[in-house]
């Protein structure tokens, strides 16, 4: 089986569009949030090999996320997606410990290869 | 088609490439062994080719590749520059440039009258005996990598940064010069090149420096290379492999850093370009930041500029009619929401002013080609030197002012500077001197063009003037010389007897003047004797609003630039003295004459009272006082012409629309005492 992946992002075509890039590498989606908070729920219960971790959503964003989720797990491996322009939030995020950012629109090599990357499959 | 949509750019790119090109060939000319500008030649013609590919002009790609072959044999030192070849390149250029126009005109690069076919084989030629059937690509992308590291480190290696590096090496850190390069389609670069800094962090690595600078990095002010000096304990292979593996990087190269020896390598480098010093390669990377920070821009339709101007300018009317009316009530809580008003007008129309302001870089940077190609002509040796094209000015006099400065610097060139053997013979050095100058002096812009050529000739042109009927002879002795310069610039005046091709086809200066004062600026010739010509351009900073001082006599309001004003006081009739028939006073140890404002306008006015105001002007060097009925205050003012009707009227630059809706003429204080 593929290492598991968690997709977070409040807008549902982005989680289809990743799901299918993930899933068609062989990786396992195992789960889906919305927001912020759900992702920290989520990867508690799921502990996922890797997220994809949007930047700007309701009621937590991803950077609060991020800093969540490396509290209860500082080795959490942690892509960004960001649009074009956020550099400072990817810096940001870097800072809250993420591992590494993609950027919309996507280009499926570049995610196979963040995620690879993140995983240590590379 | 995606390409329409591409072509704007396209368009705009090329231009700036074709520029870049012509100043660096300029440049290896004085210099043939200056392999920085080699390289940078070769990047320009890659990139060019690059986007002509894309865009399918292939004529323009293919006369692209073949100077790009020449110059990578060049740089890589199986061929040498020579003064033929760059002749080619500039040739090139030229022809690069028509290609150019022609696809703005009408969207093709073929040439009809043009040969690019001989020059491509001029070109081949030059290359004949070597292979050129490689694949360009890949050999570029090898290339550029290769030979730019081994040259120095362009990072300045400080005494600091060598104790540091000692210190580290003491507690068994190992010292990295690291290249990283970024892919060529990246996005969001400076979060990408952050990734690689936390990554030598996270590895316990240290960052001493970086080329560009950490804050260029954070403003995405660099290409695709980043170069740093870093401290780990990790192995060379370690950081590579660790860098190497961050999302998006093309390309690490790590070596061990040695101070000492980077330094002998600097210095074998600068022994190599002897002429280049230090500082100018620095500044030559400086200008190439700025280069980088001037293209993060929004293209704006000029009409569209245009438009927000005038509307500012109707907005400044209509803030003073509120002010104005409010007045009668004086109300409290108004008065601070105006004044906010005001403030924020102001600050609105600055920045309308800003946005319209171009660096003057953008006329002069066609120059120097120009001159070299008309001294050549002519067989003269000219140095051109070009300072403050950093100066800004409003847009509308970048585009305007473009002919008379290419009519002023002909001018130097053929009557001006003298022939060589002309100029050794009156123990001058061999090669004349044009300077080319931009600086802002107030409110206002100064261009300056400077020969030390030969000076007018004060007979010859009396002589021409009489002749041509412009004067009668007499009257023409009698004048001073700023007078006698002055008649150049009458419509029909050329003193070149023989018409050349260059200059003196009899329209000249008075169109420049013409041009010159059609945007409210002045003209002024200085001149001696074989000594040189400097001709001045005072322009104002905007056209359209100005800060004021109104002022009163009887009952007429006049305008008078702030920008003009040295000071205002109060004076009484003995404060008045005569000197030489003309009334003065004395302000702090200095004579300034004084004019009164109804005299000068000729407005009946009663015996003046016992104190009176007085503003002071000043014009250049010049000081004058200029008296007045009552100061009422200062005011934007949008300036309105007064037409062709008025263009003789000498005492007024133009009229505007006061807050009550009452019109004041605006006082042309250049001309308003002679």
């Amino acid at each position: 089986m593929g290492k598991r992946i968690l997709i977070v992002d409040d807008a549902a075509f982005m989680r289809m569009l990743l799901k299918d890039i993930v899933s068609k590498a062989g990786f396992e989606v195992v789960g889906e949030a919305s927001n912020g908070k759900e992702a920290v729920e989520k990867y508690r219960e799921l502990k996922p090999d890797a997220v994809t971790m949007d930047i700007t959503m309701p009621e937590m964003n991803g950077i609060d996320a991020v800093k969540e989720i490396k509290k209860t797990d500082p080795n959490a491996n942690i892509i960004m997606v960001s649009a074009m322009g956020q550099q400072a939030m990817v810096i940001e995020a870097i800072q809250a410990g993420a591992k590494d950012f993609i950027v919309k629109p996507f280009q499926p090599a570049r995610v196979i290869e963040a995620l690879k990357k993140a995983v240590g499959e590379a | 088609m995606m390409r329409d949509e591409y072509l704007s750019v396209f368009i705009d790119e090329t231009k700036e490439a074709i520029q870049n090109m012509n100043d660096i060939l300029l440049k290896l000319e004085k210099d043939m062994e200056d392999m920085e500008s080699i390289n940078e030649l070769f990047r320009i013609l890659h990139t060019l080719k690059g986007m002509a590919g894309t865009m399918e002009f292939n004529i323009m790609m293919t006369l692209c590749h073949r100077m790009e072959n020449l110059l990578d044999e060049i740089r890589n030192g199986r061929m040498k520059l020579t003064e033929d070849i760059v002749d080619k390149l500039f040739k090139g250029a030229d022809i690069l440039e028509q290609m150019l126009g022609s696809i703005v005109e009408g969207g093709s690069d073929e040439l009809e009258d043009v040969d690019v076919e001989g020059l491509v084989h001029e070109l081949e030629e030059f290359l004949e005996g070597k292979s050129i059937g490689r694949i360009p690509k890949d050999e570029v992308e090898k290339g550029e990598g290769k030979s730019e590291v081994e040259e120095g480190i362009p990072i300045e290696i400080t005494d600091d940064l060598i104790h540091v590096v000692n210190e580290a090496k003491n507690k068994g850190y190992n010292s990295y010069y690291i290249r990283v390069t970024l892919k060529e389609d990246t996005q969001l670069k400076s979060a990408r090149m952050y990734l690689v800094f936390h990554k030598i962090e996270e590895l316990g690595g240290e960052l001493l420096r970086t080329f560009p600078p950490v804050e260029d990095i954070e403003d995405e002010k660099f290409d695709l290379d980043v170069d740093m000096i870093v401290v780990a304990k990790q192995s060379a292979e370690e950081l590579s492999s660790a860098v190497g593996n961050v999302t998006d990087v093309a390309r690490v190269v790590v070596r061990p850093f040695e101070p000492e020896e980077e330094l002998e390598k600097k210095r074998e480098e600068e022994r190599r370009r002897e002429e280049v010093s230090e500082e100018e390669g620095k500044r030559v990377r400086k200008e190439e930041r700025k280069r980088k920070k001037i293209t993060q821009t929004v293209r704006v339709d000029i009409e569209k500029l245009d438009t927000l101007m005038n509307l500012m300018g109707e907005l400044v009317i209509a803030r003073s009619r509120i002010v104005e009316t409010l007045k009668k009530y004086s109300i409290k809580e108004v008065d601070e929401s105006l004044a906010q008003l005001s403030r924020i007008t102001l600050d609105l129309q600055n920045i309308v002013m800003k946005i319209r302001m171009v660096p003057i870089a953008y006329v002069f940077n066609r120059f120097p080609r120009m001159v070299r190609d008309l001294a050549k002509q002519m067989n003269k040796e000219v140095d051109f030197i070009i300072k403050g094209e950093e100066t800004e000015l409003d847009r509308t006099f970048v585009e305007e002012i473009g002919d008379p400065l290419l009519h002023l610097l002909r001018n130097s060139i053929d009557h001006g500077i003298e022939s060589k053997e002309e100029r050794i013979a009156k123990g001058k050095p061999p090669k004349g001197t044009i300077v080319l100058s931009a600086r802002h002096e107030g409110n206002n812009v100064v261009i300056e063009v400077v020969d030390d050529g030969k000076g007018i000739d004060r007979d010859k042109i009396i002589k021409s003037a009489v002749e041509r009927g412009l004067i009668d002879e007499t009257k023409a002795m009698m004048l001073p010389d700023d007078k006698v310069f002055e008649l150049i610039f009458l419509p029909g005046f050329s003193t070149k007897e023989e018409v050349t091709e260059v200059s003196g086809r009899g329209v000249g200066m008075d169109v420049v003047k013409n041009v010159v004062e059609s945007l409210n600026g002045s003209v002024s010739i200085e001149s001696q004797k074989d000594k040189g010509t400097r001709v001045t351009i005072r322009l104002p900073l905007t056209l359209a609003i100005i800060q004021a001082l109104l002022v009163k006599v009887r009952d007429f309001v006049y305008a008078i630039p702030i920008a003009a004003i040295d000071s205002t006081l109060k004076i009484t009739k003995e404060d008045i003295q005569v000197v030489q028939d003309q009334e003065v006073v004395m302000i702090r140890q200095e004579v300034v004459p004084i004019i009164k404002l109804w005299d000068a306008l000729g407005i009946p006015h009663d015996e003046e009272a016992t104190s009176m105001n007085v503003v002071i002007i000043k014009v250049g060097n010049r000081k004058y006082g200029i008296v007045v009925d009552t100061l009422i205050g200062q005011d934007d003012i949008v300036i309105k012409s007064l037409g062709k009707l008025f263009s003789d009227v000498k005492e007024f630059s133009g009229g505007a629309v006061l807050g009550d809706g009452s019109i004041a003429l605006i006082l042309d204080v250049a001309n308003l005492m002679v």
